[in-house]
C-alpha cells in the first residue's frame, strides 16, 4: 500500500499561515472534527501560539479519499518556522517527498520562504506552491504568483490560490498532494532504518521519537537501536498520530509514526539519528546527522539564591524536551550560583527564558547573551570561551576569533539604504545582491554573530517597518581586535557585567553602559562609583549619589495597613536586587549591556 | 480598658478635589450630606451597643475631606452623640480639619462653643502660583482671616499644614511659605513632602510631562532648612513631618504613632480597637447603604466594616516599631516595649537594630524620664530615610 502514502510538509515564512492551512487540512479530511478543532492544533504550546510560530514539529496521519475514489494516507509533517531551528527543519524535510510552499498573498516571498525552499529543493522534494490569504483586501495574488513562477518555473495556473482562514479552495491542495507528491520509494527487504525527525518527552512512555520509516518494517516487541547514541531499547509502544497517539502493530517503510522508547532523556534519542533493529542492524545510518551546536550563551541565575534548586529542576525538565538546550553550573562573584546555558540562537534563548518565567514561575537574572569565542594564547594553546569572565589575561592572548555568519536579508527595495546601514554599523559587510522578485532585493552580508544577537532583528524590523526578513548561517571563525570591557562598582569588577567588544566600539559602549547603569542602579545609603574599563584604562565613570530622602510623609487617618503595603512592596523590590559588595543592583542592570545599540 | 482611646470621624466631602489628593474624598456630592450624617450617627450608636462599657476617650479628630464644609450645627450634634457614647475626658483634644475659605467668624465661633478646641488648617502654601497648581480653592488672605477669626473665637491650639517639594518650587518660595505661616504663630505645624500619586491630577500631568517631577534632593534641602528654622523658633520636632510648641503635640496623632487604640467612623475610616484593625467601606453611597441596611455583629463587625485584621503579637510589635520610630524625639522606649510585650526589644529585633545603628540610621539615647530609660529612635540623617529603616520591620 506504499503507493497510496504521501508524506509532505508545509514550508512558509513566519505568519504566512502555515498552521491555519494545516488546521483546514485536518478538518477537511475529518481527522479532527470541527468540535475538537481548537485553533492551530499542531502547536501544542501556548507560547508558540502567542509568538505565532511553531517551535516543535509534529506529525499527523490523515486519510483522504481523492477524486479518483482511492483512499490515500497523507502524513503531514510540521516544521519549525524559525531560523534558529534550521537543522530540525532539514531533518523534517528529509522525512518527506513533497512540500507545500505557502506564500502570503499580501507579503510575497520572504527570507525564510527562500531559505526553506532551498532546503526543500536540496532534499529533492516536489514543491506545491500555494498562495494564502487571498481574502485580504491588500492581497496581490497575481503578482505573488508571477514571483513564484520566476523563482520555481512552471506555469501560473499550477499555483493554488487559497484562503486558509476562510477554508477556501483547500480541497485543491489535497488533490495536488495526491497528484504531485510521489509515493515513498521503499526497499522493504533492506534492514530496518527509521529517521528521527522530532521527539518529545512523555512522563508515562518516556521519549517519543517521531519517525519516518525509510526501509524495512518494525513490530512492537522488537528491540531497536539509536545508531548515533548507541542506545538499545525495547519500545513501550509503536504507533501513529491521528493526531492523538494510536498504537499500531507495525510500522512499514514509507510510513510516518512514533516509537515510544521509554528513554528518560531526549539526549539519548536525538533528532536526525537513525533507528534500526538491534537484532538485524543496518550497516550505515542515514546521512545528515549532527549534534546541535549552541551558538548563543547566557548566564541564568536565580534572583534569590534559595531558588537555585528550582531553577536546576526547571532546566532539567526543559531539557527533557529540548535536546538543543545545554547548560552547566556556573558561579559568578556577582550573582552567586547559577548556570551557563547554550542556545541555538537568540530566539531559542527567548523561548527558554519565557518558559522558565511562565511555566516554572521563576524570577531570574539572564546575563547579556554572548557568542563562543576562540582564543589563541601566546603559547599556542587554543581555548573556547562562552563567557567574558573566562577571557584570559590580555598579556597571554595572541588573538581572539569570533563566529562570522552569512546573513541574507530580503526586503522591499525601498529599504535598501536602512538595511545597508544597520548591517555596516554593526561591523557587517556587503557581499552580493539579487533580485528574487520585482521590488524585492536579497542582500547578502557577512557579519559577526555577536552583532546579530543583540537586538538586530528588532532593529531591522523597525527600520523596515516590518517588511524585511532574515536568515543566517555560520561561515567561519575570524580573528578581530576584540577586548574585554569591564565594569567596576565601587572598585570591584562585576563579572556578570563584563562584555567582549571590538576595540573601536569599546569607548562608545563603555560610556553608554555607564550612562545606562547610572540610570538603573538606585541610590543607596552611600555614594556608588561605577567605572568602565577596557584595554587597561578607565573609559568612563559616574557616581550614583547617596540617597537623601526616602520616607512616607504622612500616615493618613490611621491607615497603617496601606503604609505597610507600600513598605512591603519596597522591601520585596530590594530583596530582588543582587548584592555586590554593599551595593544593591537591580536585575535590569545586567540586561543593560544588551540594550546598548538602541540609543 | 482604662487605657484612653481616640476617635476619628471621616468627613469625605470637598468642594473641589485638589490636584494632589488621593484621599477618600468626594467633590460635588453635597446632596448626600444629610444621609451621610445619619449613617455616621448610626455607626456611633452601633459601636456603643457593641461596647461592653463606655470607653474612655482623650482625643477626637474630625478629618477629611473638608469637615468644615458641614454646618457647625451638624458637627455639634455628631460631637454630642460621641459624648453620649464615650467617656470623654475633660481635657480631651477635639480637632477639626478645616480649609481656609470654608470657615467664617460665625462658624468658628459656633464650633469653639460646640467643644472643638483644636483647629488644623490646610494652608499648603503661601504662594499663589503653587496654590493654583495644587488646585486649592483659597488664597493666603483666606488663611490670615481664618487664623484671626479662630483666635478671636478662642482657639488657642492651631495647626497649619504645608506641602513642600512641589513641581517648580524653589527653596526661596518654600522659605517664604514657612516664614509667613510662622508669622501667624501657630502652635503646631505639619510639613508634608508632596507625593505624586497616580490617579490624581498631578499624577496625570506628571505622566504626560506637563509638570516637572520634583527632585527629591531639593525636597530634602527644603526639609532640612525648615527643620533648622523651626528649631530656632522654639518648635519641637516630634515626628518626621510634625513640629509643635512644647505641650502642643497633637495627642490624636500621637495615639497612632504610639500604636494605641482608636475608633474610626465614616466612609473609608480605619480603626484599631481590641487588637483588631478594621477598615470601613470607602465608597460614599455604598457606605450609606451598608449603614442603612446592615445589622451589626460583634464589634468591630459594624455594618460598614469591609476589612478586618486580627493583630497578633508579632505584628503588634512590628507596628509599634514602625509607627513609634516616626516619633523623632520620643522614639520607642525600651522600657515601654518591655512593659507592653513582656519581652526585650533587642530580643525581638536585635538583628535589624544592630544593622541600622551600624549604618547610622538609628540611635540609642536616654530619654527625659527620671529613670533615663533607653530609647531607640531615628538619627537626624534617618529622619529623611525613614523607609530604609521601616522596611526592616515589615514582612
Amino acid at each position: 500500500m506504499t503507493a497510496n502514502i504521501r508524506n509532505f510538509c508545509i514550508i512558509a515564512h513566519v505568519d504566512h499561515g502555515k498552521s491555519t492551512l494545516a488546521d483546514r487540512l485536518l478538518q477537511l479530511t475529518g481527522t479532527i472534527s470541527d468540535r475538537e478543532m481548537t485553533e492551530q492544533v499542531l502547536d501544542a504550546m501556548d507560547l508558540e501560539r502567542e509568538k505565532g510560530v511553531t517551535i516543535k514539529a509534529s506529525a499527523v496521519r490523515m486519510l483522504y479519499t481523492a477524486q479518483d475514489a482511492v483512499e490515500y494516507e497523507l502524513n503531514l509533517i510540521d516544521t519549525p518556522g524559525h531560523v534558529d531551528f534550521g537543522y530540525e527543519v532539514s531533518r523534517a524535510l528529509y522525512a518527506c517527498e513533497g512540500a507545500i510552499l505557502v506564500v502570503d498573498a499580501t507579503q510575497g516571498i520572504e527570507a525564510q520562504t527562500l531559505a526553506n525552499l532551498y532546503s526543500a529543493l536540496e532534499a529533492d522534494l516536489e514543491i506545491i506552491p500555494v498562495i494564502n490569504k487571498i481574502d485580504l483586501p491588500s492581497a496581490a495574488p497575481d503578482e505573488v504568483a508571477e514571483d513564484i513562477v520566476s523563482l520555481l518555473g512552471g506555469s501560473l495556473d499550477e499555483i493554488i490560490h487559497v484562503s486558509a482562514k476562510e477554508g477556501k479552495n483547500i480541497q485543491a491542495v489535497l488533490e495536488a498532494i495526491v497528484r504531485e507528491v510521489p509515493a515513498p520509494k521503499v526497499d522493504a527487504e533492506a534492514p530496518m532504518r527509521a529517521l528521527v525527525f522530532d521527539s518529545h518527552y512523555d512522563s508515562y512512555k518516556g521519549v517519543i521519537a517521531y519517525v519516518r520509516m525509510i526501509e524495512g518494517i518494525l513490530r512492537p516487541a522488537q528491540t531497536v537501536r539509536m545508531m548515533a547514541t548507541r542506545v538499545d531499547v525495547k519500545p513501550v509502544e509503536i504507533g501513529i498520530f491521528t493526531p492523538g497517539q494510536k498504537p499500531v502493530q507495525s510500522l512499514a517503510a514509507g510510513e510516518v509514526g512514533y516509537i515510544a522508547t521509554g528513554l528518560k532523556t531526549v539526549q539519548d534519542c536525538r533528532v536526525g539519528d537513525t533507528i534500526t533493529l538491534a537484532s538485524a542492524p543496518a550497516a550505515e545510518p542515514l546521512p545528515g546527522y549532527r549534534t546541535p551546536k549552541p551558538m548563543v550563551f547566557a548566564g541564568i541565575y536565580p534572583a534569590e539564591a534559595d531558588d537555585y534548586g528550582d531553577l536546576r529542576d526547571a532546566l532539567e525538565k526543559l531539557q527533557l524536551n529540548d535536546a538543543s538546550l545545554s547548560y552547566e553550573p556556573e558561579t559568578s562573584q556577582a550573582l552567586g550560583f547559577g548556570f551557563r546555558a547554550g542556545f541555538l540562537g537568540l530566539f531559542h534563548m527567548e523561548i527558554i527564558q519565557e518558559r522558565l518565567e511562565r511555566e516554572y514561575d521563576l524570577d531570574m537574572v539572564f546575563t547579556a547573551p554572548t557568542v563562543e569565542y576562540e582564543v589563541v594564547k601566546l603559547d599556542g594553546a587554543r581555548i573556547l570561551i562562552d563567557s567574558p569572565a573566562e577571557l584570559p589575561d590580555e598579556n597571554e592572548i595572541e588573538e581572539i576569533r569570533e563566529p562570522w555568519m552569512h546573513l541574507e536579508i530580503i526586503s522591499p527595495t525601498d529599504f535598501y539604504g536602512p538595511v545597508m546601514e544597520i548591517v555596516t554599523k554593526r561591523r557587517g559587510h556587503f557581499v552580493s545582491q539579487e533580485y528574487p522578485a520585482p521590488h524585492r532585493v536579497q542582500l547578502n552580508f557577512e557579519i559577526p554573530l555577536s552583532e546579530l544577537i543583540v537586538d538586530f532583528f528588532d532593529d531591522l524590523k523597525s527600520r523596515t517597518r516590518g517588511y524585511a526578513s532574515m536568515d543566517y548561517r555560520l561561515v567561519e571563525y575570524r580573528p578581530d581586535e576584540l577586548q574585554k570591557l569591564e565594569i567596576l562598582v565601587n572598585g570591584e569588577p562585576v563579572d556578570a557585567l563584563a562584555a567582549i567588544v571590538h576595540k573601536q566600539d569599546a569607548y562608545h559602549k563603555g560610556q553608554r553602559l555607564i550612562t545606562r547603569l547610572k540610570a538603573t542602579i538606585p541610590r543607596q545609603l552611600f555614594d556608588v562609583a561605577i567605572q568602565a574599563s577596557s584595554g587597561g584604562r578607565v573609559i568612563s565613570r559616574a557616581n550614583v549619589k547617596a540617597l537623601r530622602k526616602d520616607v512616607l510623609a504622612k500616615c493618613y487617618g490611621g491607615d497603617i495597613t496601606r503604609k505597610k503595603k507600600l513598605l512591603e512592596k519596597q522591601k520585596k523590590g530590594k530583596k530582588r536586587m543582587k548584592k555586590i559588595g554593599n551595593v544593591e543592583i537591580p536585575q535590569e542592570a545586567f540586561m543593560a549591556v544588551l540594550r546598548l545599540e538602541n540609543e | 480598658m482604662d487605657q484612653p482611646h481616640s476617635v476619628y470621624l471621616h468627613i469625605p466631602f470637598c468642594k473641589h478635589r485638589c490636584a494632589y489628593c488621593d484621599f477618600n474624598t468626594f467633590a460635588g456630592m453635597e446632596k448626600y450630606i444629610p444621609e451621610y450624617l445619619q449613617a455616621l450617627t448610626r455607626e456611633i450608636e452601633i459601636a456603643s451597643l457593641l461596647c461592653p462599657e463606655r470607653y474612655p476617650v482623650h482625643s477626637i479628630f474630625f478629618g477629611g475631606g473638608t469637615p468644615s464644609l458641614l454646618p457647625a450645627l451638624s458637627l455639634r450634634s455628631l460631637l454630642e452623640k460621641l459624648y453620649l457614647v464615650f467617656e470623654i475626658s475633660d481635657n480631651a483634644e477635639i480637632s477639626l480639619e478645616a480649609n481656609p475659605g470654608t470657615v467664617s467668624r460665625a462658624s468658628l465661633g459656633s464650633l469653639r462653643k460646640a467643644g472643638f478646641n483644636r483647629l488644623s488648617l490646610g494652608v499648603q502654601s503661601a504662594n499663589p502660583g503653587e496654590l493654583r497648581l495644587l488646585e486649592r480653592s483659597h488664597n493666603y488672605f483666606d488663611v490670615i482671616r481664618s487664623v484671626n477669626w479662630a483666635r478671636q473665637s478662642g482657639f488657642d491650639n492651631l495647626s497649619l499644614d504645608l506641602i513642600y517639594g512641589l513641581p517648580g518650587q524653589t527653596l526661596e518660595n518654600w522659605q517664604v511659605s514657612v516664614q509667613r505661616s510662622l508669622a501667624l504663630a501657630p502652635e503646631h505645624l505639619s510639613l508634608y513632602a508632596l507625593t505624586i500619586e497616580s490617579g490624581t491630577l498631578l499624577g496625570c500631568w506628571a505622566a504626560k510631562g506637563y509638570i516637572p517631577i520634583p527632585d527629591p534632593d531639593c525636597a530634602a534641602e527644603m526639609y532640612e532648612w525648615a527643620a533648622g528654622f523651626l528649631e530656632q523658633r522654639g518648635y519641637e520636632h516630634y515626628e518626621i513631618s510634625n513640629w509643635a510648641v512644647p505641650g502642643f503635640q497633637c495627642r490624636h496623632n500621637l495615639q497612632y504613632w504610639r500604636n494605641l487604640p482608636y475608633f474610626g467612623f465614616g466612609a473609608g475610616a480605619h480603626g484599631c480597637v481590641g487588637g483588631v484593625r478594621t477598615a470601613n467601606e470607602s465608597a460614599l453611597t455604598r457606605y450609606i447603604r451598608l449603614m442603612k441596611q446592615g445589622a451589626a455583629g460583634d464589634y468591630p463587625a459594624a455594618p460598614a466594616v469591609v476589612e478586618r485584621r486580627l493583630i497578633d503579637t508579632k505584628t503588634e510589635m512590628q507596628e509599634t516599631m514602625l509607627t513609634g520610630l516616626r516619633l523623632t524625639e520620643e522614639g520607642v522606649s525600651m522600657e515601654r516595649f518591655r512593659r507592653r510585650f513582656g519581652i526585650e526589644m533587642r530580643e525581638v529585633f536585635g538583628e535589624q537594630i544592630e544593622k541600622l545603628t551600624a549604618v547610622g540610621l538609628l540611635e540609642w539615647v536616654k530619654d527625659r524620664t527620671p529613670d533615663h530609660s533607653e530609647v531607640l529612635r531615628l538619627t537626624r540623617r534617618g529622619h529623611l530615610l525613614g523607609n530604609q529603616v521601616f522596611i526592616h520591620f515589615v514582612e
